[in-house]
């Protein structure tokens, strides 16, 4: 047990503790790479093979204050992609604007656990 | 009917409740007609919860949107299996499938047990407390028989989950997560009666087996449904809510070797207890960490109300495991010594490590992000690499430890004896191994040792098999005389399938991207893909494209037809198309995005080996039955053990 203590202590001495993972609001003033999970809001635009890339904005899950943060992608759009939704996204920010890294944007799955909406009683 | 459906739960929380209150008194002053009744009390539990669990079945199956949870996961639309899928699809359905399989459980297992009065007299409040949470839970915070005004149709479900893999995945977790408090009632019930020999083991082997095979079949039946249904070429990322279902299983599989011991020569008895204690509350954690929304994952749970009661509970359970064994400390305490560091005890206990190790290490790279949080104010979190680099550290080793164990003696093993044990599945692994360096598998270390180490293990294995047929004359006779043994070595034949094939499919897989017009190939590990063209596709609620693949290589022709649907409602949704090469037992995975026009994006990622992943299932589940199934010679021995009356009754 020893032995795997130590393993996992040097592990975590030499290969740095990980990525920051961040919300739209708290991303101002990262330079380096991090993780952005948000919700994606407003309207996409742009092509995510095209070179200006695909245009989005994030904002924090859940919250509806005005931080947000404006996101180019380039690469595969993941399944269930649209407003509305949660993603992950790896990148970093650069003169305001988030750029991620091509195919690194996640879609949240949609959860079971998710809060239900159901069609207005008629 | 939801009236119905609330009294069964009400009935059924009285029942457990008195079982905790009357149980407790009846063990604590020893009163054989209360202890009695107690338990009558928490066998008739489950049908009272039966008739709960119908209501909400019947509600589901005729899309009754009076109940509001059936209003919020299904709809008109959504075909019968689905619709009753539906009861584990959400949280308050979850909550009731629990306690459902847990008084199921809790009732067979004390009634199988009944004999075995003292061990049974304080497992029976250890279940009901266990029980009385998510009866509580149904009850008075979360209940699926909650009534509204029906609105025009339901919420529906999510096009992903509706896959006959979400037909099984979910309950067979269930299964496994709440299969797990069996041997953690019996052993906490042999703490407080002080009754702390193997008695609590026997009566639990097979029902831990059961729990940890199911556990181990919904995570595969989980990958496999990643796989062929969302599209992105993988089947495990590491989520924390993926983890959650590894880490009991991995202290699980700890605790099966370490009883062997206990068993054997009544070692360990302190480890077994904090094995089953921590597995027990890893199953509680990962229902916490799904319905509590403290650590991100891509499975986009809710933040709910009800992950602070579950904290509630997994502390007070905790701190209950840990204050009972620390209280029993001197009676676990054993006289028997590890006398070699080279046995099969040894063994047994490297594995151990091993395998505990390697879930604590995970546990700490779910927990990352929380204990960042709060010691430095910013939220980290570590990724595949951390994951990998332990995989590899602790995983490796307990590969090979699963070909060493079986060929070293009980005891103490002489190196002469050892030599000659090890020379054939030492030579087989080396000759192996340089062949494969020789054919350029020496491109990923971990993958070139993980099939070098399967080589030894397969051929420890079949020498185990061979040496065991010379002395029977038969494989099947060999089996039945040693079902837990061979079964167990079945189980490690799944277990090097498995290995192999993840190996396989990440330390060789071949990935290409490339955008192709109508007409250009592209290719990848031996095959080569050629684009045809696209066609659209159209269904009752989405509208799509097909891009259509011819593709050779390996002496193997066949076509392809990646592409997108186009959800009205949820969104796109990417569509794989896989060929399941029979050759290599690889798959060439293809997935397709339109770029503009007729022009597409095509991945192609290569997979060696995958198929023996799901393979391995099978292989797997073929282990486990023949290490449960009822053996009348291991009963007569155990009966000779503990005799005056006090047999305990596995599964």
């Amino acid at each position: 047990m020893a032995a795997a203590l130590a393993v996992f202590v040097v592990y975590t001495a030499l290969a740095g503790n990980g990525v920051a993972q961040l919300k739209p609001s708290t991303l101002a003033g990262h330079g380096g790479d991090v993780t952005v999970v948000g919700a994606v809001v407003g309207k996409v635009t742009g092509d995510a093979y095209g070179r200006s890339g695909m245009r989005f904005q994030l904002r924090d899950i859940g919250s509806a204050g005005a931080a947000r943060v404006p996101v180019v992608y380039r690469g595969s759009v993941p399944d269930l992609f649209k407003t509305g939704r949660d993603v992950v996204v790896e990148g970093t920010l650069r003169n305001g604007v988030f750029v991620a890294k091509p195919g690194s944007l996640i879609t949240k799955c949609p959860s079971k656990y998710g809060p239900g909406k159901t069609t207005s009683s008629t | 009917m939801a009236a119905l459906g609330r009294a069964a739960l009400l009935l059924a929380f009285g029942l457990i409740a008195y079982a905790l209150i009357a149980g407790s008194y009846a063990a604590w002053k020893r009163r054989r007609r209360l202890a009695l009744s107690a338990q009558n009390a928490l066998i008739a539990a489950f049908p009272a919860t039966l008739v709960a669990a119908a209501v909400l079945f019947v509600a589901l199956g005729r899309r009754d949107l009076t109940f509001a949870y059936v209003a919020q996961h299904t709809s008109h639309k959504l075909p019968l299996g689905y619709a009753l899928s539906a009861f584990w699809g959400g949280q308050e359905g979850s909550l009731l499938l629990w306690l459902l399989i847990l008084s199921g459980y809790a009732g067979l297992a004390v009634w199988l047990n009944r004999r075995s009065r003292d061990l049974v007299a304080w497992t029976v409040p250890v279940f009901a407390l266990v029980a009385s949470f998510f009866a509580f839970m149904l009850c008075f915070v979360s209940s699926p028989f909650n009534v509204a005004p029906a609105p025009a149709d339901g919420a529906g479900m999510v096009p992903s989950l509706q896959n006959p893999y979400m037909l099984a995945h979910p309950p067979m977790l269930y299964l496994g997560y709440v299969g797990l408090t069996v041997p953690f009632a019996f052993a906490m019930g042999a703490l407080l009666s002080g009754r702390t020999d193997e008695r609590w083991i026997v009566a639990t082997r097979r029902w831990t087996l059961a729990a940890w095979t199911f556990l181990g079949v919904g995570q595969l039946i989980g990958s496999h449904w990643a796989y062929v249904e969302i599209g992105w070429g993988g089947y495990y990322a590491w989520d924390p809510v993926e983890n959650a279902a590894l880490m009991p299983w991995l202290a699980a599989t700890a605790f099966l070797h370490s009883v062997m011991i206990q068993e054997k020569r009544g070692m360990l008895k302190v480890w077994n207890m904090v094995l089953v204690a921590l597995a027990f509350n890893l199953s509680l954690f990962g229902t916490f960490l799904t319905r509590s929304g403290v650590i991100d994952s891509i499975h986009s749970f809710s933040q709910s109300p009800i992950g602070g009661w579950f904290l509630g509970f997994l502390v007070l359970m905790v701190v209950l495991s840990v204050a009972l064994i620390y209280w029993r400390l001197p009676l676990l305490r054993t006289k028997t010594r590890l006398e070699s560091l080279v046995s099969r005890e040894a063994t047994f206990l490297y594995n151990n490590l091993l395998l505990v190790a390697l879930c604590l290490t995970i546990l700490w790279g779910v927990l990352y992000p929380v204990l960042s949080d709060a010691v430095r104010g910013e939220t980290r979190s570590v990724s595949k690499p951390y994951y990998d680099f332990f995989l590899h550290t602790f995983g490796l080793p307990l590969l090979l430890l699963m070909g060493i164990g079986p060929l070293v003696a009980w005891r103490r093993a002489s190196l002469r004896s050892l030599g000659k044990t090890f020379l054939i599945p030492f030579g087989f692994a080396v000759i192996t191994g340089v062949v494969l360096l020789a054919l350029g598998f020496g491109s990923s270390w971990p993958g070139l040792l993980t099939y070098t180490f399967s080589a030894f293990v397969v051929a420890s294995i079949a020498l185990e098999f061979v040496r065991g047929r010379a002395a029977t004359g038969s494989v099947v006779r060999l089996i039945g005389r040693n079902r837990r043994r061979y079964g167990g070595y079945i189980v490690h034949a799944a277990v090097v399938l498995l290995a192999i094939g993840i190996a396989g499919s990440s330390a060789y897989q071949t990935v290409r991207e490339q955008h192709l017009r109508p007409g250009q190939s592209i290719e990848a590990a031996g095959y080569t893909l050629t684009y045809r063209g696209s066609t659209d596709v159209r269904g009752a609620n989405y509208t799509g494209f097909r891009a259509l693949l011819s593709a050779s290589g390996h002496g193997e022709h066949f076509n392809l037809d990646p592409g997108m649907n186009d959800y009205a409602i949820e969104g796109p949704s990417n569509e794989a198309s896989i060929y399941h090469d029979p050759r290599s037992l690889g798959d060439v995975f293809t997935k397709a995005q339109l770029v503009k026009g007729n022009v597409i994006d095509l991945q192609v990622l290569v997979k060696p080996l995958v198929n023996l992943i799901w393979a391995a299932g099978f292989v797997f589940v073929l282990g486990a039955l023949i290490a449960m199934w009822p053996d009348a010679v291991e009963q007569r021995r155990l009966a000779a053990r503990y005799a005056a009356g006090a047999v305990p009754a596995g599964l």
